[in-house]
């Protein structure tokens, strides 16, 4: 890994041309600690960062433990319901308080000179308290320190360090229906399990979301997977896949004939009797829903990116996936499986086995992405400081989006859009040649 | 009885099980697996037999009601035996270089008649791409004792990590 300061980045990031048709990405963007340093400030603390989700600390006085952008943070439900995100740091001296990583407990103890605190934030205790002058200013200036924005969407916890931020709704735009068409999929709603993933890889926290993106690697990446679904009597196509932009720096792959999804899309491994529960599940849902949003919510796949740290991963069954980059090269995964809060005990089992099969650093496909992606770190050495070399090319799709046609999963247009939402963030320049399609911007009409 | 005697021999449907065969077991399963022979390892297994990793928050729940790391029935095993002897699987190819250690052996009677549990501690070491790592933590098996040997009803790997630190992935079999 470079842990040498390197060299100064070279711009532009962004180099996009509309006649040769290319675009392309500066290398440095996933090693330079200087960007990584950039990065921080202007997406980390600037924008709307997923937590977690509520159903996680389901009851009063419920805790998790959670480092987000660097910050230790406790994410807890106090006695009154409320959830909260408090930095897990003890006012006094800065100590970390919560040294558990979950729980349920009304306060929280420092063990270094035992202040004690209530989970709504207020001071329960400053041990020989007759020292300081005015106790009262003192307990109240003492109070555990919130982060500046909190709000919820669907059950998805976010947060910002920037008091400023606009409204999360505003930020989600048109990703926020997609996580409603989660919620969607069952009367009962949908609720976290315990049994996370918790695993680091060796690569950019950009290359995971460029890869969560890219359907181009399917094939050849998940050539054994594949395998296994056609053994099993499902032949996966490319036919019917799009990537959509969805403004603010999310994307979402449309996924039709991909692999099936438990209660959703069933395939002969699920066995006869899943798909009598299967049919019978769609049918309520068109009740419930209607016909044409019972077709967006259950016969597509989806995987929805939500700028910068969430992954909502609705293939097999339903993944959040959460990124937290450590280092250029370096960052940390956390995985929930998301499950209808009432499932038949013979559907819950089958889509736990169907979803861990895939997904994680133990499944059958995802091991595969991860060497792909720390291969990628490792080889974009070669090219360090070469100047025009030192770019790596997604131009795949470009000439359909000259043409106005709606760009494919196997093509790049998702990471464009990302990328270019990256670059009004961190700046580093955007080169651009030849003629802007107005087109490729674009979101998704659902009507 | 329900724990190994001071000699470290269970009973199991009439046949006296000794830990020595048990070790023995787990060490030729050791050397079938760092030497990446995946067919002789899948011939370990009864038909419909599992293998199964806990995430590293497990707390004993069964992996139906929550997330896991390894959750395969029979036929997945026989699809992740296929894979990892595929040129295609990208993870390992080339193969991780593993050394396991397996040792604290202990036999119990299983939950169901004719069976046997074994509870041992693991290290695995692999080297792979420049990179060194350790996986620590239990064996919970669950054998059963036939003309052939010992096979596995149930082979669980349980972690000691906190979590997966970085590089690390559980591709090769633990
Ligand atoms: S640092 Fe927490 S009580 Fe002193
Ligand atoms: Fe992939």
């Amino acid at each position: 890994m470079p842990s040498e300061v390197s060299e100064r980045v070279a711009e532009p990031m962004l180099v996009e041309d509309w006649e040769r048709l290319t675009f392309r990405v500066n290398r440095e963007a996933y090693r330079s600690p200087e960007l990584f340093a950039r990065e921080r400030v202007d997406i980390w603390l600037r924008t709307w960062l997923y937590l977690g989700h509520e159903t996680e600390i389901p009851e009063v006085n419920d805790f998790k433990v959670r480092t987000i952008a660097g910050r230790p943070l406790i994410f807890c439900r106090d006695a009154d319901g409320e959830v909260r995100a408090w930095l897990n740091s003890c006012p006094h001296r800065g100590t970390v308080l919560c040294r558990e990583t979950e729980g349920s407990q009304k306060r929280f103890q420092c063990f270094y000179h035992a202040w004690t605190f209530n989970n709504d934030g207020t001071v329960a205790a400053i041990p020989d308290n007759g020292a300081y002058e005015d106790i009262e200013a003192l307990q109240s200036s003492m109070m555990l320190r919130s982060v500046p924005r909190l709000e919820t969407h669907e059950g998805y916890v976010f947060i910002s360090f920037n008091p400023d931020v606009p409204p999360l709704l505003e930020h989600l735009g048109d990703a926020a229906d997609y996580m409603t068409m989660i919620e969607q999929q069952h009367a009962s709603g949908v609720t976290t399990l315990p049994g996370v993933q918790l695993y680091s890889v060796r690569g950019n926290w950009k290359l995971a979301v460029e890869n969560a993106m890219d359907g181009y690697h399917f094939s050849p990446t998940h050539n054994t997977f594949v395998g296994y679904l056609r053994e099993s009597g499902f032949a996966v196509t490319d036919d019917d896949q799009y990537a959509y932009n969805l403004g603010n720096g999310h994307s979402l792959l449309v996924l039709t004939g991909h692999g099936g999804r438990i209660s959703m899309v069933w395939e002969p491994r699920f066995g006869e009797a899943e798909k009598v529960r299967t049919e019978e599940h769609l049918a309520e849902m068109r009740e419930r829903l209607g016909e044409k949003r019972a077709h967006y919510v259950a016969d597509e796949s989806h995987i929805l990116f939500v700028f910068p740290n969430l992954l909502l991963f609705d293939i097999e069954g339903l993944s959040i996936r959460q990124l937290e980059p450590v280092a250029p090269g370096h960052t940390d995964v956390r995985a929930w499986q998301l499950v209808p809060r009432e499932e038949h005990e013979e559907s819950r089992a089958l889509r736990m086995k169907t979803v861990v099969s895939f997904v994680g650093p133990g499944g059958l496909a995802t091991p595969d992405d991860i060497e792909a992606y720390e291969a990628v770190q490792r080889g974009i050495e070669a090219t360090r400081g070469a100047g025009e070399l030192d770019y790596s090319d997604m131009s795949r799709g470009m000439r359909d989006e000259v043409k106005g046609v709606q760009g494919r999963s196997i093509d790049e247009g998702a990471m464009r859009g990302f990328w270019r939402h990256w670059e009004r963030a961190v700046g580093g320049g955007l080169e651009v040649s030849g003629e802007r399609p107005e087109r490729f911007l674009e979101g998704r009409e659902l009507a | 009885m329900t724990q190994a005697d001071v000699r470290g021999a269970i009973e199991v449907a009439g046949r006296v099980v000794t830990r020595g065969e048990v070790e023995d077991f787990l060490y030729a399963e050791a050397d079938i697996l760092d030497a990446w022979d995946y067919d002789a390892w899948f011939e370990l297994f009864e038909e419909g037999a599992r293998y199964e990793i806990p995430t590293t928050d497990y707390r004993g729940w069964s992996l139906h009601a929550g997330g896991s790391f390894v959750d395969d029935d029979y036929d997945l095993i026989k699809a992740r035996v296929k894979r990892l002897k595929s040129r295609k699987a990208h993870a390992e190819n080339p193969h991780s270089r593993t050394h396991r250690l397996v040792s604290n052996v202990r036999l119990f009677a299983g939950e169901e008649e004719g069976t046997l549990r074994i509870r041992a501690s693991f290290v695995v070491h692999r080297a792979r791409d420049g990179q060194f790592d350790q996986y620590v933590g239990w064996y919970e098996h669950v054998v059963v004792p036939t003309e052939a040997g010992l096979r596995y009803r149930l082979r669980r790997s349980i972690l000691g990590h906190e979590s997966l630190p970085v590089g690390a992935r559980l591709s090769f079999i633990l």
